[in-house]
């Protein structure tokens, strides 16, 4: 299954008024709920357990809140920017302001691991990452990142 | 002939050959042999240049020696000072005699001369040669060739004592003289050091002259110690390690000069021995020379690195990395001048037969120091890290004050609103920013102002912060990307919970106990003395410690998917 495939518009989000760590994780929480079905408490408690082992900054501003949920019936990617930078407690320290989260079931466990890493080389050119950035709206943002993958 | 050099220095960089060899080979080309035409064969005063050149050298490398590093390497180190020393010696020496048909003695005599590492040449091509090695093999292979020296000097002064007077050896003898060079260059050496500390934080001189107060000190430390029968090497190493290691003030300023001298001593000591070598001599033992060398590279060098760090927990490739970096320099060529001033009969041979050992090992092991590194893995991408240090309080107790510069690596960063918001405080808990240089001049700073490349931050910082601040200004895209090769895409802390990284993803949770932490996996497996760069494996994921204090590990990088499966 390619990253393509499981790209869906709905739960690509441009500039994003959020304000703290939390919010975005709740956000993220409970659009990925809507859509697969389960428990908006639980993806939101999964995404958090992962975050307290360490960020998911990587740096650059890039963060990859991800997680496997028990509850989920399929892979979900969620790709967010946001309007200013916020506090992510990065790796290099530096503020957030791009979020790719995914969440997979538990069965896809390489799966998931090689869509990490996909997405975790993508955020190594910036020029993608500074076009990312200058998305305005929920579409341009679809369209551009369903282009670079 | 010395400014020739320098600027012929620049090229090496180029061609990857150690400095150390250019300063050598002018020597040799300006010698009887050469273009030069000078005649210079006066051993005794190379003897006298080379001797305090070592001292000064030894001071510098001492100085220059983090004693944070003794936490991985010390007790490796003083093994291959001590133990390894007389395995190389004593498998060359045996080796030489039957190959030069000479007595054994004459072999060990050889051996013990060519037995020790070479802190010039080890400290110069570790620092230049653009690898930054991980803790434990960097911090071994420095502090050996700091304190291997001693040892292969009293080898050599006892064997060649022992043929001049046609004595027998004593083991007894031997073993006393030992402890009594160790103890008393030891004692004296840290003694010195914290005499020195004390008299450069109380007494006030103009900036320049504390260097030169720390060189004479080192040199008055060397040939005391020298006269009462200790090894003053050792304790001018100390005197080095102890200043270097305790805050003064001008330290920037010091470490400048120091290096400038160190380079001097070393530059003019192999120009000497460059010019007192007649190359025309060397070809006549060349091929035994030759194989003597590969005897040393290839077989007693790795036997005595291997059995030496057999109790300590050195991965396979970092052993035979440091049977590698075994490089030899002026030391064995000073050394090899006492049998010659001494008179010993065989004294030309073994002269023109360590010098040529010493070409080999630079040449061969010199210019591949970099390229094994990669090779067998033991290289760890740079940490970001302040341009310019200055102490404000240099008392030990409330060390908290220092101020930083930052050169900014990147671009369209801002300096965090917390930090240009901060006022000065008393505890320093939280940086402060004193001032923004942006092509010479001052900038004002507030939240909005957007950082070019090329800026410098100064700021007052506590000493424990300053690797994360150095982080937020360094370069960006090209190193991040080596940085997530190497430490993976992702980072966690060193106490988080093995049982829930192992339900992150997918690692099977059989034989994980609740409350073990990502640090104890690492510890268990690959034992308790940890450095930056270490790694094991963890189902389908690869864990790599990221960053350490003192033998905590802080973060690990992880990494998905690892190619190696």
């Amino acid at each position: 299954m390619s990253l393509k495939s499981l790209l869906k518009p709905e739960l690509v989000l441009a500039k994003q008024d959020i304000v703290s760590k939390k919010r975005v994780l709740e956000n993220i929480a409970s659009a990925v709920s809507d859509r697969m079905h389960c428990e908006n408490e639980a993806v939101y408690e999964a995404l958090l357990g992962r975050e307290k082992l360490g960020s998911t900054g990587i740096g650059n501003g890039i963060a990859i809140p991800h997680c496997r949920l028990e509850s989920a019936n399929r892979t979900a990617i969620v790709v967010m920017s946001l309007q200013s930078p916020i506090d992510f407690d990065s790796i290099d320290k530096r503020a957030v302001d791009l979020i790719f989260a995914l969440i997979v079931p538990p069965q896809e466990c390489d799966q998931h691991l090689s869509t990490l890493a996909k997405i975790a080389e993508l955020a190594q050119s910036p020029e993608s990452l500074e076009k990312l950035r200058a998305a305005q709206t929920d579409n341009e943002l679809f369209d551009i990142f369903d282009s670079l993958i | 002939m010395l400014l020739i050099s320098i600027l012929a220095s620049s090229f090496t960089v180029r061609f990857g050959l150690p400095l150390l060899l250019v300063f050598l080979g002018i020597g040799m080309l300006a010698g009887e042999d050469g273009l030069g035409r000078l005649g210079f064969d006066n051993p005794n005063l190379a003897f006298f240049v080379g001797n305090l050149a070592l001292a000064v050298i030894l001071l510098d490398g001492g100085m220059q020696t983090k004693a944070s590093t003794f936490r991985v390497a010390l007790w490796p180190s003083l093994s291959l000072a001590t133990f390894g020393v007389i395995l190389t010696a004593a498998a060359v020496g045996g080796f030489a005699a039957w190959l030069l048909d000479v007595k054994l003695i004459y072999g060990l005599l050889l051996g013990a001369t060519v037995g020790s590492t070479d802190a010039a040449a080890v400290f110069s091509l570790l620092r230049n040669s653009g690898v930054k090695l991980n803790e434990r093999v960097g911090g071994t292979l420095e502090i050996e060739s700091g304190a291997n020296d001693p040892m292969a000097i009293l080898l050599v002064v006892m064997l060649t004592g022992v043929l001049q007077s046609s004595d027998s050896l004593s083991v007894w003898l031997f073993l006393g003289q030992m402890v009594q060079q160790f103890a008393i260059g030891g004692g004296l050496g840290l003694l010195g050091g914290k005499l020195l500390l004390l008299v450069l934080r109380r007494v006030p001189l103009i900036e320049g002259l504390y260097a030169l107060l720390i060189i004479s000190f080192g040199l008055a430390v060397f040939s005391g110690v020298n006269l009462i029968g200790g090894s003053g090497f050792l304790a001018v190493y100390l005197v080095g390690l102890t200043v270097g290691n305790g805050r003064i003030k001008h330290e920037e300023s010091i470490s400048q000069v120091m290096d400038g001298l160190a380079w001097l001593s070393q530059a003019g000591m192999f120009l000497l021995l460059g010019l007192l070598v007649t190359p025309s001599n060397l070809l006549t033992h060349g091929l035994q020379a030759l194989a003597i060398a590969t005897f040393l590279i290839f077989v007693a060098r790795p036997l005595a690195v291997m059995l030496c760090l057999l109790p300590f927990g050195f991965r396979w490739s970092e052993r035979f990395y440091i049977s590698w970096v075994g490089l030899r320099g002026a030391v064995p060529i000073v050394l090899a001048l006492y049998p010659v001033i001494a008179g010993l009969s065989n004294a030309a041979l073994l002269f023109e037969i360590t010098f040529t050992v010493v070409l080999i090992s630079l040449l061969l092991q010199g210019s591949t120091v970099p390229v094994v590194a990669r090779w067998l893995k033991v290289s760890v991408p740079p940490a970001p890290a302040p341009t310019t240090r200055f102490s404000l309080i240099e008392n030990d107790a409330h060390h908290s004050l220092e101020l930083y510069e930052f050169l900014v690596q990147t671009e369209g960063i801002r300096i965090p609103v917390s930090i240009v918001q901060n006022v000065p405080s008393v505890t320093v808990s939280t940086p402060q920013l004193v001032s923004l240089v942006r092509e010479q001049r001052p900038i004002v700073v507030n939240a909005e102002t957007v950082l070019k490349l090329g800026d410098r931050i100064w700021m007052l910082l506590h000493p424990d912060d300053v690797n994360d601040v150095a982080q937020i200004f360094s370069q960006q895209a090209s190193s991040s990307f080596l940085l997530q090769n190497f430490f993976g895409e992702f980072a966690i802390r060193g106490d988080a919970s093995l049982v829930d990284l192992a339900k992150a993803y997918g690692v099977p949770l059989e034989g994980l106990s609740t409350d073990d932490t990502a640090s104890d996996l690492l510890q268990r497996k690959l034992g308790k003395h940890l450095v930056v760069g270490d790694r094991v494996r963890f189902g389908n994921i690869r864990l790599t410690i990221r960053q350490m204090h003192g033998d905590q590990i802080e973060i690990i990088g992880l990494k998905l998917q690892d190619k190696q499966v």
